[in-house]
């Protein structure tokens, strides 16, 4: 079952979710579940001791996405 | 679908401790029996069920909690007939008119071992298959991903994919050279009809 709830955003917080909405070819709620999911998993991650890597794909360097 | 006779079955959408019970119970003997025999017969592994080595607990107790890991169980006559993990997080779309987009990512399905011609030599549903692929293909347009669906076959599937209408991108070298196959949303509308 779904849920519904009122989100405030401001005005940049709504410019980031219209591009990703854009540029996904996503709704806004849907992009917004995503992201929500995402951050579920990273958190979830982290917390079990994983790190998270950003990597070049071109020269293979690594550098750490630090979640404070 | 029984004997050409169609039966009711339920899609449960959450794979739940009392179907991984059912598992333990009915599917590893019988998968154990069929590794049996073959190994008996001097079979290589190249011949045993291509899935044999599948723990289905184990893949709960990765994803447990994750919202972005979809689950389903197939019941029918008392039994689980088949089990499915998505992942809505996991991967991109690779086919050009849709690359870099949202998907859903197939993790793992399997059909229960008596309804597999690998394991029995008769087998007892069919449609399985069918079934848990129209159920990614729904999680997919819930989530706004149009219908979008990728996934890496095992060997012996990649027929099934294939007559299923998605696109073939060939051995995957970063994914065990498995085929990754996937599928668009005018595919997985045809799919639906």
């Amino acid at each position: 079952m779904k849920k519904t709830m009122t989100l405030n955003l401001t005005d940049a917080e709504m410019r980031a979710l219209e591009q990703l909405s854009d540029k996904k070819d996503l709704t806004k709620t849907a992009v917004l579940r995503q992201a929500l999911k995402l951050y579920q998993l990273v958190d979830v991650r982290l917390a079990q001791g994983g790190k998270i890597f950003f990597e070049d794909d071109a020269t293979k360097e690594k550098a750490e996405l630090m979640v404070l | 679908m029984h004997a050409d006779k169609l039966v009711e079955a339920e899609l449960v959408d959450a794979i739940e401790e009392a179907h991984l019970d059912l598992v333990d119970a009915d599917w590893a003997p019988a998968v154990v029996t069929r590794l049996k025999q073959l190994v008996d017969q001097g079979r290589t592994p190249a011949d045993w069920p291509q899935s044999w080595h599948w723990n289905w607990r184990n893949k709960m107790d990765r994803i447990r909690g994750l919202a972005s890991c979809p689950t389903y169980a197939i019941l029918c006559e008392g039994k689980v007939q088949g089990l499915m993990q998505l992942n809505d997080s996991k991967a991109r779309c690779r086919i050009a008119e849709q690359a870099g987009l949202d998907l859903v990512y197939v993790d793992f399905v399997e059909s229960a071992p008596w309804n597999r011609s690998e394991i029995v030599d008769s087998p007892r549903f069919k449609g399985v298959g069918s079934i848990m692929l129209a159920a990614a293909i729904e999680t997919s347009r819930d989530l706004g991903f149009k219908g979008r669906i990728g996934l890496h076959s095992l060997p012996r599937s990649e027929p099934f994919y294939a007559r299923s209408g998605m696109t073939d991108l060939g051995i995957d070298g970063t994914s065990e050279n498995l085929k990754y196959f996937e599928m668009t949303p005018d595919q997985a509308a045809a799919f639906s009809k």
